[in-house]
């Protein structure tokens, strides 16, 4: 069962607008489907199935995400204890990385993409942090939860966390960071991000 | 005629059952969640998402302390099982079915910031991670794909539908034993249905027209309701990821298993869950593979994944 969560989390990249709008639904929701509505604007051409999702979508989807997602936010909380350690080029470096990872591993799964619904079940607001939980649906009735952490950055409302049935992106990616880390070192962990980035 | 008044008994009393075990549930859940808060505080947890995410008190959170103890009071006088909203929700346009907490901010200190399964065993569980990864590049996944491209996708999930029907009996007897009337109640209502209209589970009558949702329990789900940690991680060699928790209550609802009984030979018990496995991995090909593609380390990808997935199973 969890290894469904890999596809799913790409498949959240390029989620469907539910289509029954939610008029009290607060700021994080809106902003999620505000995305939503972007990416699939993008996704959904009338003569979808024959254009094969090519570079140029892919850079506007990875535009209309980048809005959204709060890349260092992710990558430092991936990296947990190891990212005080590190130099501040380190640092800049790392979040790059992590962002191709995340990229190059989920941005291709939006050509999976086909008429999955989402259904918004509500948010819970504590100061400046945030939790959207969703409902997709599948074509074949499976149903799956999802949860997206959000942190509130001045007026914005920026994801820092997936979690799809109950398995959080973050802390999957950080017991794998630590073990590498504490079985060799940052830089070998470095070195198999840039290999795994690596197109081939 | 007495086989039906029986059956028809059972069910009445199965009914009345599980209403008073509703009522107890919610006394019941003041119990299980103090003993989960027992357990998770004993281990030094670090902050964690989900509704317990109040009752953890970080190392970073020791400067907050006052406010760490208010969700304990906040959270304990609303149980957050099955229903109800966090009690911080500002604005929900629906009862939250997950219920998920925000967490206070998390500030990342050495130490134990890393919750995850203890894995002592873990050179042997890598190995078997290799093996149980050859054979299904080199078995499941072959014969599965093949008996994808000659069986109709309904018929598949018809088969894997049917399956799942049989296993009520453990489903059931697990939310009674974690005291949820209503999930049992539920899946009552689902197998009979199922089985009924459903044509011996071949259709998911109870999902597609009662709207009935599924709830999933198992032996070592009620284990972990009542306090059991999940020991440490094991890796089965074709059995795939478990823990001590887990093997435990796989064997104990190997009991309640009705395939265990209905075929009377247990020299064809091997092949019809090979076929259950053939079958559902047939409705799952590429998953493991694109699990495999987003990690650094698919090892412990499946480890920590398995963990935070089971965890998040028992809380629910």
């Amino acid at each position: 069962m969890h290894r469904r969560y890999f596809f799913w989390v790409a498949l959240l990249l390029v989620l469907l607008f539910s289509g029954a709008p939610f008029a009290l639904a607060g700021m994080p929701t809106e902003k999620i489907k505000e995305t939503t509505n972007e990416i699939l604007a993008i996704v959904t051409v009338p003569d979808r199935k024959e254009v094969p999702v090519n570079a140029e979508m892919k850079k506007r989807i990875r535009k209309a995400v980048d809005k959204r997602f709060d890349w260092e936010e992710m990558a430092r909380r991936s990296l947990a204890r190891h990212w005080k350690k590190r130099t501040d080029l380190e640092k800049t470096q790392f979040v790059v990385l992590f962002g191709k990872l995340l990229e190059r591993t989920y941005l291709d799964k939006v050509e999976g993409y086909s008429g999955e619904k989402v259904v918004y079940l509500g948010e819970s607001i504590d100061d400046n942090y945030a939790v959207v939980n969703v409902k997709i649906i599948t074509a074949k009735n499976e149903e799956i939860d999802v949860a997206y952490r959000l942190r509130q950055k001045g007026d914005d409302w920026l994801v820092y966390d997936i979690s799809v049935a109950g398995v959080s992106l973050v802390n999957n990616y950080r017991v794998q960071f630590n073990s590498i880390i504490a079985r060799s070192s940052y830089e070998s962990l470095v070195k198999r991000l840039k290999e795994k980035i690596a197109p081939n | 005629m007495e086989k039906t008044s029986g059956i028809v008994l059972m069910a009445f009393f199965a009914c009345l059952l599980t209403g008073t075990l509703s009522f107890a549930e919610c006394l019941d859940n003041q119990q299980i969640y103090r003993s989960e808060y027992t357990l998770r505080y004993s281990e030094s947890a670090p902050l964690e998402e989900g509704y317990t995410a109040g009752l953890e008190t970080n190392k970073a959170s020791k400067n907050k302390t006052p406010a760490a103890v208010s969700p304990i009071l906040l959270t304990s006088s609303a149980p957050v099982r099955d229903k109800g909203m966090p009690s911080r929700v500002k604005e929900s346009s629906e009862p939250l079915v997950l219920a998920q907490q925000v967490e206070p901010e998390e500030e990342l200190q050495d130490g134990n910031d890393l919750e995850t399964i203890a894995d002592p065993l873990e050179p042997i569980n890598r190995a078997i991670y290799h093996f149980n990864d050859k054979l299904y590049f080199w078995l499941l996944k072959p014969v599965a794909t093949g008996y994808k491209a000659v069986t109709p996708e309904k018929v598949r999930v018809g088969m894997k539908n049917v399956f799942y029907n049989l296993a009520f009996p453990i489903r059931f007897v697990n939310c009674l034993l974690q005291a949820k009337g209503k999930a049992a109640c539920d899946e009552f209502v689902r197998f009979f249905t199922n089985s009924t209209i459903g044509m011996g589970g071949f259709i998911d009558v109870a999902g597609n027209k009662l709207k009935l949702k599924k709830y999933d329990e198992d032996l070592g789900q009620t284990f972990g309701a009542y306090g059991a940690g999940p020991g440490f991680f094991i890796n089965w060699p074709i059995f795939g990821p478990s823990s001590v928790r887990d093997t435990f209550g796989s064997a104990g609802d190997a009991f309640l298993e009705p395939l265990n009984y209905m075929i009377p030979k247990s020299k064809y018990r091997i092949p019809v869950g090979a076929y259950n496995t053939i079958n559902k991995t047939s409705l799952s090909i590429g998953e493991y593979e694109d699990l495999k593609k987003a990690a650094l380390d698919p090892y412990i990808a499946i480890r920590d994944a398995y963990y935070q997935y089971r965890r998040a199973q028992i809380r629910e």
